[in-house]
């Protein structure tokens, strides 16, 4: 474990962090309200920090990287931009503690959503836009992206990409790793700005069309209006966000090979199937249950219905409706939704459906070897087998995530949150969401939550964003063994 | 250009890596999924797991898009069908195949023009015969490569304690080797140094010289070796390498001895061989070895397949006294170690045959391709091309970029060991020392700009 190159590429993550606060710059500057000293500052400190970093360690050559310096750069890294990104909230005043703005902030890069801020309207655009901004970087993954586009980072990409990727097993579109990540960005960039352009279609405006595509792509949910998407209350704008948030939990090599001419392949692909299936399955569950109870027309019932479903699954977190007020099926199954998030290679957060799938596959194969106990048979998925390796790192995936979710919940009730907000804040953060039930409910934040629990919660985020394995790696004590 | 590899072995992993190096996009297909592993893992290319030879596999892999395939597994049969399918499939791609059975040699020509239409058929076999017949002409050299048809050589040597050279200044040396010498390149523990006029040569220091092969004797009188003929050899192992380099030596008036464990081999080796004695033993038996009159021979050449007997093999011989020993080895990791433990001579039919898989990747029109040992830097012959922009100017004014020498301008039957008012001129072959990471500039310099007929 080489230390100093783990650090030399934290350095070069912070420094491009720095450089990405030119955008959310220019719009201070537009708008003049105030928040161009907080950019400055931040920016200027994260770049000499990033900038120090590098340089001190400058010498340590562009090897291949190992599977424990891979874990530790992604690790460090994004507590690195979450640090550095929350400093425009705390130079600008946006709260009072550090500990809100890193809270902020983390939820922003793990496209989480979670909010602690209560005036959301009357902050100023260039931090509200920032807010939208670390979802987009995050969404694709902020290591990722460093990789492509810093020539720097090039020889160990593929151990980066693959531990930022949350994904069992990460797809290559191309030979090289830089041109795949470059064609994501590509894909993810021309959907970002095909979705501000249908809302701006739509009667929004175009601050904040841009925000809300910004945060739809990446399933990061927050909105520069206090009432989220309900604010337009526009059944266009509700469809559309319906759809973008259904196309960024599909896994975005689909989305690639569709550009590439290939129509069929969501169908085709089994995992887009189940997740398609199962959107639709639980919108009928929900669409029965709010009929003639919440909604009393069935259009009422579809839009609102679908809407808060798939922002649910898809690990979004907008909300039209106040979901905490619905009858207790509906809002069982958005709990349930919480942990199932979306495709691999998506950027939606969650246990994801290709692990899902493979659960159950394995659940039935171990059922059927009850009946025939000589039968050889495997588990396969679009034909392909899946191998031990990766089965075995699935049902690991699936046994750590709901045993730190029940051991975060448990800390987070012993911290005086009352039983249902414990269980869903955890469930909301670790999937990536955002808005759980009771305090932490779509018309409510997560202003209210004790600090300690906020740290917590942060760290929760973090967790599921890099799909547990590699935050969890530090407290083995093997890890820090030489 | 997209190059597909079939066969992630050692000559795959490594052609894979340094062509991944130089940015080119690479796809590799192997069958056996812990290479894969070990491919993807350090090397940013992107791995198949199955069969090079399955029509679905290359279509996966991409051959419709490809440039070239490098069909290099262990098996003959499976890079011949991987060609064979490739051919059906994407007849425009250009292929090369490592094919080593030494029935095939005779059929080389018509792989080329018939059915699987090979472009280029490489036998690191071959190659390998040919670098310990180079290692033998020289004596004392670690590493021997020949250009101009032999008349120029690139010859390698340790310099050990006591070695006159040690400690002076390369700027002082043309005075002690004459005007058709030059140092080009230094190899210093892992470090690879292009020599300037101020570096100091150390103890340890592997030395490389360009040198007309007229002049080579004064090269091992400054370093204070004594020529000696070789008069007899013994060879270890009668493989295919083994039985190969033995009747290779049988056309020189050198007498040879081949020690081989199975009894069997021993009798088919005594059918193929005429002059050589063939002894049926253990080869890392020392009474058989001394038995045998090994402390008396002039050296003595490695070539089972097991590189750790090869290893203790020719430890042992030089403890008896045999003057020199040729190793062969194919793992790269040890490479490094083998100064270390006093195995100078080293031959390696992977690196052989890297070696000509590059030379037939590399772009623009070039001749030859070496790469040194550590695989840090590399020699590339071309021919200096009427529209490239090397051409008529002196070579101080440095179109070359930093880590990179032209060693060697050879035009029509002169040799020039070039100085920094050499000019090089259009049809010139030129000789280029070059560090691994300016390869690619190397080769856009020499690649052609418009075609050039």
């Amino acid at each position: 474990m080489r230390w100093s190159f783990v650090f030399k590429y934290v350095g070069a993550v912070t420094f491009f962090l720095g450089l990405n606060l030119l955008l959310p710059l220019a719009f201070s500057l537009y708008y003049r309200e105030g928040d161009t000293a907080a950019f400055l500052g931040s920016m200027g400190m994260a770049l000499v920090a990033g900038a120090l970093l590098f340089l001190v360690f400058r010498k340590e050559k562009n090897d291949i990287i190992s599977q424990r310096e891979a874990m530790a750069i992604v690790a460090l890294g994004w507590t690195a931009a979450a640090l550095f990104g929350a400093f425009p909230f705390y130079f600008a005043g946006v709260f009072d503690t550090f500990a809100d703005c890193f809270f902020e902030s983390m939820s922003g890069f793990t496209t989480t959503g979670a909010s602690v801020m209560t005036h959301i309207e009357t902050a100023p655009h260039g931090l509200l836009f920032w807010r939208s901004y670390i979802q987009w970087l995050g969404g694709m993954g902020i290591i990722v992206l460093a990789i492509a586009i810093l020539p720097l980072l090039g020889v160990g990409g593929y151990q980066l990409y693959k531990t930022e990727v949350p994904s069992p097993t990460p797809d290559r579109l191309k030979p090289r790793i830089r041109d795949t990540a470059k064609t994501l960005w590509k894909v993810y960039l021309a959907f970002t700005l095909l979705a501000a352009l249908l809302l701006m279609a739509g009667g929004m405006g175009f601050f904040d069309a841009i925000c809300h595509a910004l945060t739809t792509l990446p399933t990061g949910g927050y909105s520069p209006k206090n009432l989220s998407v309900a604010h337009f209350d526009s059944a266009y704008i509700d469809v559309v966000i319906i759809v973008f948030m259904v196309a960024a939990g599909l896994n975005f090599s689909l989305h690639y090979q569709l550009l590439t001419g290939k129509p069929l392949v969501y169908w085709k692909n089994p995992e887009s199937r189940f997740f398609l299936g199962l959107i639709l399955i639980l919108c009928m569950a929900v669409y029965v249950d709010l009929f003639g109870v919440v909604y009393h027309s069935l259009g009422e019932t579809i839009r609102y219905g679908t809407f808060q479903v798939v922002s649910i699954i898809t690990t979004t977190g907008y909300a039209t409706a106040d979901f905490d007020q619905w009858p207790s099926m509906s809002k069982m199954i958005l709990f349930l939704c919480m942990f199932f998030g979306g495709c691999a290679g998506s950027t939606a957060g969650g246990m994801k459906m290709l692990r899902l799938l493979c659960a159950l596959k394995y659940c039935y194969k171990e059922l059927f070897n009850l009946l025939h106990p000589h039968a050889v048979s495997s588990v396969k998925i679009a034909g392909k087998v899946v191998s031990d390796d990766i089965m075995r790192s699935i049902l690991g995936f699936l046994g750590l995530y709901i045993a730190l979710f029940a051991l975060c919940a448990v800390v987070l009730a012993g911290m005086g949150v009352d039983f249902i907000t414990s269980l869903s804040a955890v469930a909301a953060t670790i999937g990536n969401i955002g808005p759980g039930l009771g305090a932490v409910g779509p018309v409510e934040n997560y202003a209210g939550i004790p600090y300690p629990g906020k740290w917590l919660l942060a760290w929760c985020m973090l967790l599921g964003r890099l799909e547990i394995y590699t935050v969890i790696i530090f407290l083995v004590p093997e890890f820090w063994r030489k | 250009m997209k190059i597909i590899i079939v066969g992630a072995g050692e000559v795959g992993y490594h052609i894979a890596g340094r062509l991944a190096a130089e940015n080119k996009e690479v796809v590799v297909i192997d069958k056996n999924p812990e290479s894969i592993r070990r491919v993807v893992e350090s090397i940013d290319v992107e791995a198949i797991c199955g069969s090079g030879s399955s029509p679905e596999v290359l279509k996966t892999a991409g051959i419709k898009s490809a440039g070239m395939l490098l069909a290099v597994t262990d098996s003959d049969e499976t890079n011949l069908v991987a060609c064979l399918m490739v051919d059906a499939i994407a007849p425009s791609t250009r292929k090369i195949a490592r094919i080593r059975q030494e029935d095939f040699d005779a059929y080389h020509d018509v792989f080329r023009d018939q059915a699987p239409h090979i472009d280029t058929i490489i036998n690191p076999e071959i190659e390998v015969i040919r670098s310990i017949e180079h290692l033998l002409s020289v004596p004392g050299a670690a590493d021997v490569s020949e250009f101009a048809g032999g008349r120029l050589k690139f010859v390698g040597f340790y310099l050990h304690n006591g070695n006159p050279l040690i400690g002076g200044r390369l700027s002082d040396l043309p005075a002690k080797l004459g005007g058709h010498t030059l140092v080009a390149a230094i190899l210093r523990g892992e470090e690879l140094i292009i020599p300037e006029g101020r570096h100091v040569l150390h103890e340890g220091d592997l030395v490389y010289f360009i040198s007309e092969e007229n002049n080579l004797s004064r090269i091992l009188g400054a370093l204070n070796l004594r020529v000696k003929p070789i008069k007899s050899v013994m060879i270890i192992g009668g493989g295919r390498i083994g039985t190969r380099l033995a009747a290779v030596l049988e056309k020189r008036p050198i007498h040879a001895k081949i020690i081989e464990r199975s009894e069997s081999r021993c009798r088919e080796l005594s059918g193929l061989l005429d002059k050589t004695v063939v002894i049926h033993g253990d080869g890392s038996d020392q009474g058989l070895l001394m038995e045998e009159n090994l402390r008396d021979m002039d050296a003595i050449i490695t070539t089972t397949n097991d590189e750790e007997t090869n290893i203790l093999v020719s430890l042992m011989a030089r403890r008896m006294g045999t003057p020199r020993a040729i190793t062969r080895l194919d793992k790269f990791s040890y490479f490094s170690l083998m100064p270390v433990i006093g195995i100078e001579q080293v031959v390696s039919p992977r690196l052989s045959a890297i070696n000509s898989i590059l030379q037939h990747i590399r772009k623009g029109k070039v001749l030859s391709v070496r790469t040194l040992t550590g695989e840090q830097g590399e020699i590339i012959e071309a021919e200096a091309l009427r529209t490239s922009d090397i051409i008529g100017k002196p070579l101080r004014k440095k179109f070359f970029p930093t880590g990179s020498l032209a060693i060697g301008i050879i035009r029509g039957e002169n040799i020039i060991i070039p100085s920094g008012d050499s000019v090089i001129e259009a049809g010139d072959r030129v000789i280029i020392f070059t560090r691994r990471q300016v390869v690619s500039q190397i080769e856009k310099i020499l690649s052609v700009k418009l075609e050039d007929i």
